[in-house]
């Protein structure tokens, strides 16, 4: 019943003119960036922080969520019509979205991906809406130790997933650990890793780095191989999809939903994971497995519901935990430390306006959504056609922008090109620069609570075994280092015999 | 990716070599009182370990068939080292010169220079993006651009 209170006031709030204005702009901006390669949504809204400093707290966060659930729906238009993503949880939608574009079908293709996005994106919300205050109380019982605890699993749940070797993974998650550590340590007062360089003391800015890794590298990947565009020019039609269609692909959306929703929750997890999970998923359960990657609908179906499940559900942990789950809700936990709020438990009750205003926004983004994407795709193709030369200049203006705007600060610009050039080694070395991310973002929390920990139980380490809630989080960080040692020694036994 | 995870495993190897020194320097503390390189110490320790694993899995690894790859290809190199330089050069300056002027050469160059469009075409869009992003950053987001040496015009 409380819930339902809750939730009437979060529609008085969401409700209002100007709420309703910013939701608006925030999909509308967030389904252009999710249209553009090579600009994510944790750019877009580095962009567009300093624009919300002069808004309410809950105007702002209302807008700049709706970026990043707006790009997961703008992200299959590039997928489905043009062969690459537009951003990296559509990249698993290009597999069979292209390819059912080219059999003629980029109307059903389309229109699955927007209506299977608005069926993930209003379970996530509904979700949300009731797993998030008890969560929320129940976090208040959290001291350091639990809290260390489950940002370890989530980091180290990020480098089992990640798509390359999980060393390398576990090599950018500790890398990760030590930019954290730049600047001054907050428990000593003393400055760490710095060697007296200015724009070093206030630590290494989150913002300009991921812009730096995300976005900068991949426009300088692309520079590289020069990106062929192959624009379907044929006019899209029949955007709603048939009977068949439905019957073909409701339960991958299901599916996907549900799966996308979990991984979305746990810190680590995200769009991009849970959209290759489903993918991976579909294929397997189908009875025919090899029309995948030919213009199988639930290929489409699935990882688009997936991913955009995973980003109404990223909002739980940073909701009730203050802990954000991947890279762009750090940014967006980042603008609400700006506005003076600080993410976690306390949230529901020193903000409830920001809680429940943007909760209930987001189920009227995702009805916006469904109804401006469909007839708006004609206009995205107009968008698409902007020729490559003329659009990474316009990104990396973007991004230069953006990271000077944060602080009006040449610093953060250098940090951000410099980050540039660590993504784009990375990419080529085969390094991936979400658990890098993550663990920045998480290591100041990840030492403070370590620290205070050990200083609670005098020097014991037993103090993350003997508190139930950190013990069941350790078996399952155990479980994930000790998974892939059995899975490579059964590889290697059979490759032996 | 065997000689390229050598390389890169020699990098990370040295890397946490050295900060394991520095953690050290810092001060461990004990675990009753933890120091401030007391978590980097084994954290750089721990990623000494695995640059390790990486080298001799790169080492022991099956070798392919094919013929390895370069890391990085000749082709448009020197394309990223300008268009990189320029960047650069953008942070550096957009103070001095101000975002309007900056924003303007930034196009130039990338547009007639590293794009080799023509340079009438080159001036004119360079000019509308840069009016354009001037109203849309400066105007409407109230972004707070350097002005440099066209703060005197006041406009």
């Amino acid at each position: 019943m409380e819930t339902i209170h809750s939730l009437l006031y979060g529609f008085q709030v969401a409700l209002q003119p100007a709420n309703l204005m910013y939701c608006f702009f925030g999909v509308l901006i967030g389904t252009l960036v999710g249209v553009l390669p090579g600009l994510g949504p944790a750019s877009a809204i580095a962009i567009l922080l300093p624009a919300t400093f002069k808004v309410t707290p809950v105007s702002s966060f209302i807008m700049l969520a709706g970026i990043y659930y707006g790009a997961m729906y703008g992200g299959s238009t590039t997928s489905i019509l043009v062969n690459i993503p537009g951003e990296a949880a559509s990249v698993v939608t290009c597999f069979d979205g292209y390819q059912m574009a080219l059999k003629g079908r980029a109307g059903s293709a389309l229109g699955i991906a927007a209506f299977g996005s608005f069926i993930a994106g209003t379970f996530a919300v509904i979700a949300l809406t009731f797993v998030a205050p008890p969560l929320a109380g129940m976090a208040l019982k959290f001291g350091p130790p639990e809290y260390f605890s489950m940002m370890v699993v989530g980091i180290l749940l990020l480098t089992y997933l990640s798509s390359g070797s999980m060393i390398k993974a576990l090599i950018m998650a500790g890398f990760g650990l030590i930019l954290s550590g730049v600047g001054m340590d907050t428990i000593g007062g003393e400055f760490r890793f710095t060697y007296g360089i200015r724009m070093l003391l206030d630590g290494i800015p989150m913002v300009p780095t991921v812009m730096g890794l995300f976005g900068i590298s991949e426009v300088l990947l692309n520079l590289e191989t020069e990106i062929r565009r192959d624009l379907l020019e044929s006019r899209v039609k029949n955007l709603l999809p048939t009977l068949k269609d439905w019957g073909d692909s409701i339960w991958s959306v299901i599916r996907g939903t549900v799966l996308g929703f979990f991984l979305g929750i746990i810190p680590g997890g995200g769009a991009v994971i849970a959209s290759f999970a489903s993918y991976a998923i579909e294929k397997k359960i189908s009875k025919h497995p090899e029309e995948f990657g030919k213009g199988a609908i639930q290929g489409v179906a699935g990882p688009e519901a997936a991913n955009n499940a995973a980003a109404g559900g990223a909002f739980i942990p940073l909701l009730t935990l203050g802990i954000p789950a991947n890279p762009v809700v750090a940014v967006l936990l980042g603008s609400l430390i700006i506005h003076g709020l600080q993410p976690g438990p306390m949230l529901l009750s020193k903000a409830p306006d920001v809680f429940w205003g943007t909760i209930v926004s987001m189920y009227i983004g995702n009805a916006m959504l469904l109804v401006l994407n469909l007839p708006l795709i004609p206009l995205w193709i107009q968008v698409l056609k902007v020729p490559y030369f003329l659009l990474y200049p316009l990104i990396f203006l973007f991004c230069l922008v953006g990271s000077y705007s944060i602080e009006n600060n040449v610093g953060d610009v250098i940090i951000m090109l410099i980050f540039g050039i660590v993504g784009y080694l990375m990419k080529k070395f085969r390094y991936e620069g979400a658990p890098l991310v993550l663990a920045l973002v998480l290591g100041k929390m990840l030492e403070t609570t370590l620290r205070q920990s050990l200083i609670l139980s005098r020097g014991e380490f037993s103090i993350f075994i003997f508190r139930p809630i950190s013990l069941a989080f350790l078996i399952v960080a155990a479980f994930l280092l000790i998974i892939p040692i059995v899975t490579q020694r059964k590889k290697l036994s059979t490759l032996e015999e | 990716m065997n000689k390229a995870d050598r390389i890169s495993g020699i990098f990370w190897l040295i890397f946490s070599g050295f900060i394991c020194i520095e953690s050290y320097r810092l001060g461990l503390g004990s675990l009753h009182q933890p120091g401030p390189g007391f978590l980097f110490f084994w954290n750089a320790a721990a990623m000494g370990i695995l640059s390790a694993a990486v080298i001799v899995r790169a080492w022991t690894g099956r070798k392919t068939e094919e013929p390895e790859k370069a890391v990085f290809g000749k082709e448009n190199a020197l394309k990223i080292i300008l268009v990189l330089l320029a960047l650069f050069l953008y942070a550096f300056f957009m103070e001095t010169l101000g975002f309007i002027l900056i924003t303007l050469l930034l196009f130039i160059f990338l547009l007639a220079l590293i794009e080799k469009k023509r340079w009438g075409f080159a001036v004119l869009v360079s000019l509308a993006v840069t009016a354009v992003s001037y109203l849309v950053f400066e105007i409407w987001l109230k972004s707070q651009l350097p002005k440099g040496i066209l703060e005197s015009l006041r406009f």
